[in-house]
């Protein structure tokens, strides 16, 4: 009897430790990230149109770095940032870089409009009814997402950047 | 086993370490319950040894005898009340949906108070690491606690001796001395029957007896503890990955919106607030605004094919159809929708206007003119309507050329080329604004100059116009141990009740030569034991006063 | 007569009854030494005269009850008037639980102040059925309501007995450090008690003299879109103001014994109008109270608890002791039931959770695992006696508290029934 009741002892006080030890530990690791996404986190995956008929996933361009952009025709900074993405991405793309330009839910027309006044050769995609603006959990445009090659997110940018910003990260971003 | 002290007494029974009355005949063992001292007796757990009770403990006796102390528990109990008190001075930070920040929050509101309850972390009492430690800490004395007393005492009930050492019954709380004449075993009998009559079990041996009723009142704490234990793993649950969903969602009347995470869609076919009328509502509420009914016609939506496929409009299947109101949610599956809050700012989502030539003054039309994402083309008997550009908030930037300041609908402009008869060839641009609003503010006849004396754009009617009068608020919610939670509320109450409402009571009696020993005990209520037992007396044609049995002591 | 009308006719018979059982029990108690007869005599046939009273004061009042459920079709526990009044009732229906496993009439002498107290704080509050809001209009709601207040009402009697074994085991001849300190305290909770009193007392007395203020305040926020927004809040005083609202005008206001404009301001700190006039409220309730202490003590020229001490001599304070714990641990499973499961399958019903941590819900916890600490001081640690009744006594303030003061100073989902 003596040693079963040992046994009960150390297998309820482990099992407090453990569950108990859980309980405390998640509210230490929640109580800082509250779920949204920081440097460090996986972005969340997607699939979205792009304009010519096609599709692109963040999940094709696994081992490169991506540079992940939130735009809309009604944001200023967002405007002004597309040339200068299209410069960064003819400087870059010889090394691999990938710029995904997701247009945040305007419709066709609006899109193609403002499209057809830039050369632009890096994809545009269409996100719809805010679906994938809302898993990213963006407040306030634009946002750029700077994603490694080991697939996870090495910064966020939130706001406009000048061309000079946008250098410096992808510089850094395909030293990674 | 070992033994150090000598715990064997005197009628033969070897008892554990730590016993304070014999297992066996109940005679007191421990030297400072003395003999002699008619003070009644420490009858908690019936006087057995407690597990945690053990004469040379290490690391780990050391920690379950820490929690296995009721002080301790009765320690945490208090502490966790009175630092539950602390998060209720100033609102939590969960009370607050969105775009707030608490370190400004709390100290722009309350000032320097507001601060300090900031920095101190009581903003987010309930989920600090140290009042979650607190639960833990509780549930852990739970399971202990329980344990170290539910064993030993239920080996100590289920072989109880009938005839109990003289000293046992005569320091019960309830005693009755007497003599009596005649055949002992046939007064035992007697008095037995009467007991029986009250609903007690009885069990004889000779001229002893031991009456008892309502053992099972004993698990009642014991029960209770469970269901808390279930209760508290519940909640612990809740945050595991997958267990629980709490998102909002806002749907304008008509649309269909996709509850992120998961496959299905909602429709909000109409969101209805009514409130109460004048004649309704008392003198002193006449005027108010009070609301009667929020309510959302809502219809859920599986999808069947196509989900993933942005090319391609996914195909949706009605699987529920249901009024929102507050306190009725939808419910499919374990997944729930509440109606959460609404906002009555309108949105504008289609028109249909008509083409007014006005050199014939003939009309055509009326076409289809949804705000977002509209036919490219419009043919109107001989004219033709090419859109070439659409703004959702007009506005000139600061070059002057058009631009839109937001996603929404808020101030819609068209720009149309339309070509016909009397128009240029390559067609003409006719700005068209459907809101008479803009119209004015925008100028839209002087934009379009020449070409607004031949032709107009116009809306007939309001039943040509489509839009949402207002949007509701869903709170999504799935709580997948939500069942387990009630389980332990259950079992909780169960054992509550049974602790509470019906008590164990316990009458020993012997009789040595003619003295009769009466002795009775019970974990609660000892009014009803003494009148038990003074109504037993009674039938048998002794007469007591209830209050005369009380040999003094503890009321617990 | 409409249903609701003579339902308010039965309510005030019910309260006249109940101060006259109040009378009947002081007489059984008090008049045993004056009496020519028996004591044991006169407090047994006074004692079921009250007894009988107050049962049927308990019957007036549940007529009330359900007249004024069927006037207005909705149960009468949905403001605080009607709240209070349930609750009122539920301490009667406690009482006579109590009262017909024990069998001491002396209970009453303690139980039906407390009711005729809480009836009279109900009538402050307006007294028009008020229709329900969308968040209400829940059956889980009723039940909620009804049962948590039934167990706070076995609370109050437990307060009533922990509160009569004070006063008649706490001896307030003696001067020692220890005995002068429980006299204090008993003091204090009776002073407690006369402030609540003097509270009634002032908004009657104001109310039948048709004193009113009106103040307005002006309060300018910067909305989202930078715009500025100024919001005009408005509030009437029934007291005369001695705190105005933070930061407010004077609309109107009547002069009270000269004064003609309010004296102080409320600190910047209370938010909204409102929080000033519970301010008042309170600063009143001191002082009518503390006046009315003063003339009980210039009529007494002692202690009330010296007062009331000597009527309890002959009690078994064992007796109390025992109603007490035995009130307590009856109105336990029911206040657990009420207060915490079925609020819990509302809460889940109406907002998705069964818990949201609301500061109401929170001291309905805390009063919880108060009961459930003093149960177990009771049943593990030999608290008894003095303790014990401390503790039923304390107990009550906090259920008090959460009954009234969460309303009055946190204000959360509850609010709807806020003073």
């Amino acid at each position: 009897m003596g040693k079963s009741r040992k046994t009960v002892q150390i297998v309820i006080l482990a099992a407090v430790l453990i569950i108990g030890g859980y309980a405390i530990g998640s509210t230490l690791f929640a109580s800082d990230s509250g779920g949204a996404l920081k440097a460090g986190s996986e972005p969340p995956p997607f699939t979205l149109a792009d304009l010519n008929g096609g599709t692109k996933a963040l999940s094709d361009y696994q081992g490169k770095a991506v540079v992940v952009n939130f735009w809309g025709t009604f944001c200023p900074p967002c405007v002004k940032e597309m040339p200068e993405f299209e410069r960064q991405y003819a400087k870059w793309k010889d090394q691999g870089l990938v710029i995904l330009a997701i247009n945040l839910s305007e419709d066709t027309l609006t899109v193609n409009n403002f499209v057809r006044q830039f050369d632009l050769n890096y994809p545009i995609l269409r996100d719809v009814n805010r679906k994938t603006e809302r898993s990213y959990g963006l407040r306030s445009y634009p946002t750029t997402f700077f994603i490694g090659p080991d697939g996870k997110i090495m910064e966020i940018t939130v706001g406009g950047m000048t061309e000079q910003e946008i250098d410096d990260r992808i510089e850094r971003l395909l030293q990674l | 086993m070992l033994v150090v002290e000598n715990t064997k007494c005197e009628c033969g029974h070897q008892n554990s370490v730590g016993t304070v009355l014999c297992e066996s005949c109940g005679k007191p063992l421990l030297p400072s319950e003395a003999e002699g001292a008619d003070t009644p007796l420490e009858m908690r757990y019936d006087g057995v040894a407690r597990r945690s009770q053990k004469s040379n403990p290490n690391v780990i006796d050391r920690v379950w005898n820490f929690f296995s102390s009721v002080k301790i528990a009765i320690y945490l109990i208090v502490i966790t009340f009175l630092t539950s008190m602390l998060g209720t001075i100033y609102p939590q930070e969960n009370t607050f949906v969105n775009n707030f920040e608490p370190a400004v929050y709390y100290e722009e509101t309350y000032g320097l108070p507001g601060k300090i309850y900031y920095m101190l972390g009581l903003s987010h009492t309930y989920e600090s690491w140290w009042f979650i430690g607190l639960l833990v800490m509780i549930g852990t004395s739970l399971v202990i606690c329980s344990l170290d007393r539910v064993l030993p005492l239920y080996r100590a009930l289920s072989k109880q001796q009938i005839r109990k050492h003289p000293q046992f019954i005569h320091r019960q709380k309830t005693v009755y001395k007497q003599t009596v004449e005649g055949d002992p075993e046939q007064w035992a009998e007697q008095f037995g029957a009467q007991l029986k009559r009250k609903g007690y079990r009885i069990h004889r041996d000779g001229s002893s007896l031991l009456a008892e009723k309502n053992r099972f009142s004993r698990w009642g704490p014991y029960i209770n503890h469970i269901g808390l234990i279930l209760f508290l793993l519940a909640i612990l649950a809740r945050s595991l990955p997958g267990f629980q969903m709490d998102s909002y969602i806002t749907i304008p009347d008509g649309d269909t919106v996709q509850i992120s995470g998961t496959n299905y869609y909602v429709k909000n076919e109409k969101f209805i607030v009514e409130f109460y009328k004048d004649d309704e509502l008392p003198e002193t509420l006449k005027g108010t605004a009070r609301a009667k009914l929020f309510k959302t016609q809502a219809v859920l939506y599986e999808c069947t094919s196509n989900c993933n496929d942005p090319l391609k409009q996914p195909e949706l299947t009605e699987v529920k159809q249901h009024d929102i109101i507050v306190n009725d949610p939808l419910k499919y599956k374990g997944l729930k929708l509440y109606q959460f809050d609404f906002d009555m700012t309108p949105r504008l989502n289609a028109v249909h206007p008509m083409l007014i030539d006005k050199q014939t003054g003939k009309s055509y039309g009326p076409f289809d003119l949804p705000m977002k994402d509209s036919a490219p083309k419009h043919e109107l008997g001989p004219f033709t309507l090419e859109l070439y550009a659409n703004f959702m908030e007009f506005a000139l930037d600061s070059n002057g050329k058009p631009t839109t300041l937001s996603r929404d609908p808020v101030a819609p402009a068209f720009i149309f080329t339309v070509k016909g008869p009397g128009l240029a060839a390559e067609g003409e641009p006719y700005m068209y604004f459907p809101m008479q609003k803009d119209k004015v503010k925008f100028a839209q006849d002087v934009i379009n100059g020449a070409l607004a004396e031949k032709i107009e754009i116009k809306v007939e009617g309001m039943e040509n116009v489509e839009f949402s009068e207002a949007s509701t608020y869903l709170n999504v919610r799935m709580d997948r141990a939500l069942p387990y939670v009630w389980i332990g509320a259950v079992f909780s109450m169960v054992g509550l009740l049974m602790g509470s409402y019906w008590q164990h009571r316990r009458i020993w009696l012997r009789i040595d030569d003619g003295d009769l020993s009466l002795g009775a005990h019970t974990n609660k209520n000892w009014y009803g034991m003494r009148s038990d037992v003074a109504g037993a007396l009674k039938k048998i044609g002794i007469t007591v006063d209830p209050k005369a049995l009380d040999n003094g002591g503890n009321n617990a | 007569m409409s249903l609701v009308e003579f339902s308010s006719d039965v309510f005030l018979v019910a309260f006249f009854l109940y101060c006259f059982a109040f009378m009947f029990y002081v007489i059984a108690v008090a008049g045993k030494k004056w009496s020519n007869r028996k004591p044991a005599d006169h407090e047994r046939r006074w004692g079921k005269i009250a007894f009988i009273t107050s049962s049927l004061g308990l019957a007036a009042h549940l007529a009330f009850f359900f007249t004024r459920w069927a006037g207005s079709g909705q149960i009468p526990t949905s403001n605080m008037y009607e709240f209070m009044t349930f609750l009122g009732m539920s301490i009667m229906m406690a009482y006579t639980i109590i009262h017909a496993i024990y069998r001491k009439p002396l209970l009453g002498m303690f139980a039906l102040p407390l009711t005729v107290i809480i009836v009279s704080y109900a009538a402050v509050f307006p007294s028009d059925v008020q229709p329900l809001i969308p968040a209400l209009t829940s059956n889980w709601l009723k039940i909620h309501v009804t049962t948590a207040a039934l167990g706070e009402a076995f609370f109050a009697v437990g307060f009533a007995a922990g509160l009569m074994y004070l006063l008649r085991v706490v001896d307030f001849k003696q001067t020692s450090k220890e005995a002068r300190r429980s006299q204090f305290w008993v003091e204090f909770t009776l002073y407690s008690l006369v402030l609540i009193v003097g509270f009634i007392i002032a908004v009657f007395g104001f109310r039948g003299a048709g004193y009113e203020a009106h103040f307005i305040q002006e309060k300018s926020e910067i909305d989202i879109k930078g715009i500025e927004q100024t919001t005009t809040e408005k509030v009437a005083y029934a007291l005369p103001p001695i705190v105005k609202p933070y930061n407010s005008q004077t609309v109107e206001m009547d002069s009270f014994l000269g004064m003609e404009k309010p004296l102080l301001e409320a600190p910047y700190w209370m938010n909204g109008v409102n929080a000033g006039r519970k301010l008042n409220t309170v600063v009143w309730s001191v002082i009518a109270g503390s006046i009315l202490y003063g003339l009980l003590r210039l009529a007494f020229r002692k202690r009330l608890g010296a007062v009331i001490h000597p009527a309890m001599e002959g009690i078994d304070p064992e007796d109390l002791d025992e109603i007490s714990y035995r009130a307590i641990a009856i109105g336990f499973p029911i206040f657990t039931l009420g207060a915490l499961i079925f609020a819990m399958i509302w809460a889940e019903k109406a907002w998705g959770r069964f818990w949201g941590w609301d500061p109401k819900e929170v001291w309905a916890l805390i009063t919880w695992l108060y009961y459930s600490a003093y149960l177990h001081f009771r049943l593990s640690r030999g608290w008894q006696g003095l303790r014990s009744s401390w503790l039923a006594v304390i107990g009550f303030v906090i259920v008090l508290f959460t009954l009234i003061g969460v309303n009055l100073i946190i204000a959360g989902l509850h609010s709807y029934s806020g003073a």
